[in-house]
């Protein structure tokens, strides 16, 4: 007899006792069926939209992919508009200006002094640092500017030296200023 | 008088035979319990509202910086490395609550569970003001559409609207910072969508569960009242009913009744529809509304009050009542233990963090007859004020040199990368070794440490090339 036929006597005990638990059949709550119901019909139309039609929807990891796309391409787009305004004569007028070289002091001394010396003569206390002087006449890579920003992005092509490419650990126009600093602390 | 739904045992009373919702509309009631309820429900409320307002360090009290993953409360900053915290926050809540649960039963529903403060305190306020009492709203609900019940209808669910928009906008300041907020509140919604939709979703959620839903939730959804039997034992406190004082039922002139005179007050009360004369039910969320009831009538008849009160099932009984018992003992042991373990746990919290990374490219480098690791040292401050670093090395050979690692000052909750280079002359280079930075934070003095390996060659090699 269903529970909605109207000759039903009013509660139904079901036969079976669990631990002296015994069980009423009463009907759901229309609002908790009605949800169950929804998601199973939301259940089907999502996997057929997703999975099984042609409609272009992504899954979350061709969306996470998508992003990332996005994210490297704007990356990529604000590296090439920075090296785009920067050349020989504007990294010169970058070491000119206090600003820019303030900020390079201030990467070159976390990031460079220990390899480059605090004085970026490759010294400290007479022993001598890893890295190689910058304030002598010797350029293994190029003394332009742009051939030392190029150095700075790229590390050094000689792999045993220990210069690494810092262009995944700075932004381009970081490294700019890095490098208008080591340019108003040149000599030669 | 429109007559309510008796309560049975056999179903809900909220849930008719069809499936269909019976909408429960509990009569007034005033007493002690419902007075101390009310007050401690707008402290509640208060403290809600007011947390974002209060700066503490710098920042709200409580302000959980989800865009820059820093999470502030009251002048105590945490970062994402932090979430372990999260554990011992989750479990030690839960299981005081099991705690409490054991002693005094369903405290918790009745009295400060978000839902019911929310409920009873501000949307039942707004019911009572604007459609009256329980017999008017019954009324209400079985007339017909007549102009001055819909102008009834709009102005109560345009004000449940309005609350619930208020809540949810103070459930987001927790998340952006009121500033942030009142930013937000200001511009498009087509600059902040996100969060914007996320405002929409929950004032949604919050007009259904308190202008329809209502007890549907506390008897059905929530976990918690459906472990109650497995929290509880015959000597945890609860509010029942003295069925040796009160029954036989009958009239106030029968010498031969009870207290109980079944004037049905404690049922037409009650939020969840159900008769305590019935005994301990599920659906009972302890709002106390049956005892003060019940008070009131037995002060009019006469007769003492607690015909229904706070008790254990053996108190009710009269039976011996004990607090002291093997369970709580052992809650008492259990929680001993976990609060131990936590305390130790954040002793080891630090007011910075200091992690070594080995730079990319070659293990290790040759050079001019020296060994060479190239690490990356990162720094973090969770302080609102400048802190410093002091740096040194501990299980280095004789000859080694080490550079890169000068004081370091970092401003309020900054980060900051530094390269630092240990070199080893090849005499001295015996195979990989441990070494060990130890970083004084200053003012504070708090020591952070951290370990990597020192790589090179092979010594044999090194010896006999």
């Amino acid at each position: 007899m269903k529970p909605s036929d109207p000759d039903r006597p009013s509660v139904i005990l079901r036969e079976h006792v669990y631990d002296g638990i015994e069980e009423f059949d009463q009907k759901l709550p229309n609002w908790w069926l009605f949800t169950l119901y929804i998601a199973i019909v939301a259940f089907v139309l999502v996997w057929v939209a997703y999975y099984q039609l042609p409609l272009g929807l992504l899954s979350s990891t061709e969306r996470v992919e998508r992003r990332m796309a996005l994210i490297e391409a704007r990356k990529q787009a604000e590296l090439e508009a920075t090296l785009a305004t920067l050349n020989n004569e504007t990294l010169r007028e970058m070491s000119t200006d206090p600003g820019h070289t303030g900020s390079g002091k201030l990467i070159f001394e976390s990031k460079c002094a220990a390899c480059h010396g605090l004085e970026l003569d490759a010294v400290l206390n007479g022993i001598k640092l890893p890295g190689v002087p910058l304030v002598d006449d010797v350029w293994i890579h190029g003394s332009e500017p742009l051939q030392i920003m190029h150095l700075v992005t790229n590390g050094s092509p000689d792999l045993t030296k220990g210069m690494i490419p810092w262009k995944s650990q700075l932004s381009a126009s970081e490294i700019a200023q890095v490098v208008s600093y080591i340019l108003s602390q040149k000599t030669h | 008088m429109l007559t309510s739904k008796q309560p049975n045992l056999e179903s809900l009373t909220s849930i008719n035979a069809d499936g269909s919702r019976y909408f429960l509309h509990p009569a007034d009631v005033r007493g002690r319990f419902t007075l101390f309820r009310r007050l401690f429900g707008v402290l509640l409320l208060a403290i809600y509202v007011l947390l974002p307002w209060i700066p503490i360090g710098g920042h709200p009290a409580v302000f959980l910086d989800l865009a820059s993953r820093r999470f502030h409360f009251f002048g105590l900053t945490f970062l994402a490395q932090d979430l372990w915290i999260g554990f011992f926050l989750l479990t030690g809540l839960g299981f005081s609550l099991f705690y409490v649960t054991a002693l005094f039963g369903r405290l918790w529903c009745g009295w400060a569970c978000p839902y019911t403060v929310f409920l009873e305190h501000l949307y039942r306020r707004i019911e009572r003001i604007v459609d009256g009492d329980s017999t008017a709203r019954r009324r209400l609900a079985d007339a017909s559409w007549t102009s001055a019940k819909v102008v009834r209808r709009i102005v109560k669910h345009g004000l449940y609207i309005l609350v619930s928009l208020l809540i949810a906008h103070v459930f987001l300041s927790y998340f952006v910072s009121l500033t942030r907020l009142y930013e937000f509140m200001k511009q498009s919604p087509r600059h902040h969508v996100g969060v914007f939709g996320v405002m929409l979703f929950l004032t949604g959620c919050l007009y259904f569960s308190f202008a329809w839903f209502r007890e549907q939730f506390c008897i059905i959804l929530c976990p918690y009242g459906r472990i109650q039997s497995a929290l509880t034992d015959d000597d945890t406190v609860i509010i029942g009913y003295d069925r040796n004082r009160g029954e036989p039922r009958g009239k106030k002139s029968d010498p031969d009744a009870g207290d109980c005179i079944a004037c049905s007050r404690c049922v037409h009360v009650c939020p969840t529809g159900i008769d305590i004369r019935n005994g301990l039910q599920l659906e009972c969320i302890g709002c106390a509304g049956c005892i003060d009831a019940c008070d009131e009538v037995m002060d009019k008849v006469g007769r003492p009050r607690g015909l229904i009160r706070y008790d254990s099932l053996n108190g009710l009984e009269q039976k011996r009542r004990r607090i002291w018992r093997p369970r709580v003992a052992l809650y008492t042991g259990l929680l001993a233990l976990g609060a131990t373990v936590m305390g130790l746990f954040l002793s080891g919290l630090h007011s910075a963090t200091m992690e070594i990374v080995r730079m990319p490219g070659q293990p290790y480098y040759f050079a001019e007859n020296l060994i060479r690791n190239q690490y990356r040292v990162h720094l973090v401050t969770k302080r609102h004020e400048e802190t410093s670093f002091t740096f040194e090395v501990a299980g280095l050979p004789e000859g080694a040199i080490v550079t890169g690692l000068d004081d370091l000052v970092l401003t309020a909750e900054k980060e900051s990368v530094q390269t630092f280079i240990v070199q080893v002359p090849a005499a001295h280079f015996k195979g990989t070794f441990s070494i060990e930075l130890t970083s004084t934070v200053g003012p504070s003095g708090e020591k952070l440490v951290d370990r990597i390996d020192f790589l090179g060659p092979s010594p044999y090699l090194l010896s006999n090339p």
